[in-house]
């Protein structure tokens, strides 16, 4: 848990984007470190692959979606303070990124995909709040994986 | 010499399994097809369409973080063409500057569609493009190649 106005946030590192062998869609692990407990958030595959190229640092021939977005907040001096996963309903992800221009933050709705793409190009923490973490309720990465062949229970975005 | 240009349509080239965006110039004298990957193709149908997302889209978070800070896309420009690959510039007005970001033309035209910012392309864009190339593909197509997203 953060202090200072981000507490009931939990500090999430990207483990890493797997394809589901069931669908065409990809799932980005989340994980918190300290306790190992992991959110997968199902991603389109071309969201999947933005966020596997950051990761990756995989030099583009040409400025990907996210690179334009990361280019266009520099040149006006936008910096992302944060992202952060903050609501889950219908097995809908949502999430929020944090915006700070001059000493002004701001915060803008985006889908966790492009949230998550954005946080790493800028190299910005990624939260989670601990509604969406219980919603999660404690799944261990062995029964979320026994469950991929259940796609009901899975969120996507 | 830079010449104004309308999206007059999203094709899906069968081919090369790719969409092609077909800009126009007003006088619809001039055509420039640009082949654009899937996500691109859809988040450009998106915005012809006028379709309501009930998550927003990439392009649409670019618009939002734009807005968030009153910054405006005043034009887009299909600035160049080397090699195959066409080169598209942003141009953005933030208190007062002026910006020009280098861009790829699918991003440049899904932007342009959503903030209602003209598209132009460079008249030697235009002229390089291989029109002979475009004519023989075209006369490949079958009607029902031409889906409904043509406009």
């Amino acid at each position: 848990m953060e202090q200072n106005g981000l507490k009931e946030l939990t500090k999430l590192t990207v483990h890493g984007v797997v394809a589901d062998p069931n669908t065409e869609t990809q799932i980005v692990i989340l994980r918190d470190e300290r306790t190992a407990q992991v959110l997968p958030i199902w991603v389109g595959p071309a969201e999947g692959l933005a966020i596997q190229q950051a990761m990756d640092d995989t030099p583009t021939k040409r400025p990907m979606s996210h690179d334009l977005l990361c280019s266009m907040m520099e040149h006006l001096s936008l910096a992302v303070s944060r992202v952060v996963v903050t609501d889950v309903k219908n097995n809908m992800y949502f999430a929020s990124v944090h915006l700070t221009s001059q000493g002004t933050e701001r915060t803008v709705d985006a889908r966790p995909s492009d949230a998550i793409a954005l946080a790493l190009r800028t190299n910005s923490p990624i939260f989670v709040t601990a509604n969406v973490l219980q919603q999660r309720g404690g799944n261990s990465l062995d029964t979320w994986l026994e469950q991929l062949g259940t796609k009901s229970t899975s969120a996507g975005e | 010499m830079i010449a104004q240009m309308k999206v007059r349509g999203l094709m899906f080239d069968p081919y090369n399994n790719t969409f092609i965006v077909i800009l126009r110039d007003e006088e619809n004298a001039d055509m420039l097809p640009i082949w654009v990957g899937k996500p691109e193709a859809n988040s450009i149908n998106f915005a012809l369409e006028d379709v309501t997302t009930p998550r927003p889209m990439t392009h649409d978070l670019m618009k939002a973080v734009l807005d968030a800070v009153d910054a405006k896309v005043i034009s887009v420009v299909i600035s160049d063409l080397k090699e195959n690959t066409y080169y598209a510039k942003v141009h953005l007005t933030y208190e007062d500057s002026e910006y020009s970001i280098d861009a790829r033309p699918s991003d440049a035209i899904a932007l342009a569609l959503r903030t209602k910012a003209p598209i132009f392309a460079n008249e030697e864009v235009i002229r390089k493009q291989a029109s002979d190339e475009l004519d023989q593909w075209l006369e490949n197509l079958k009607p029902e190649d031409f889906g409904k997203s043509e406009i």
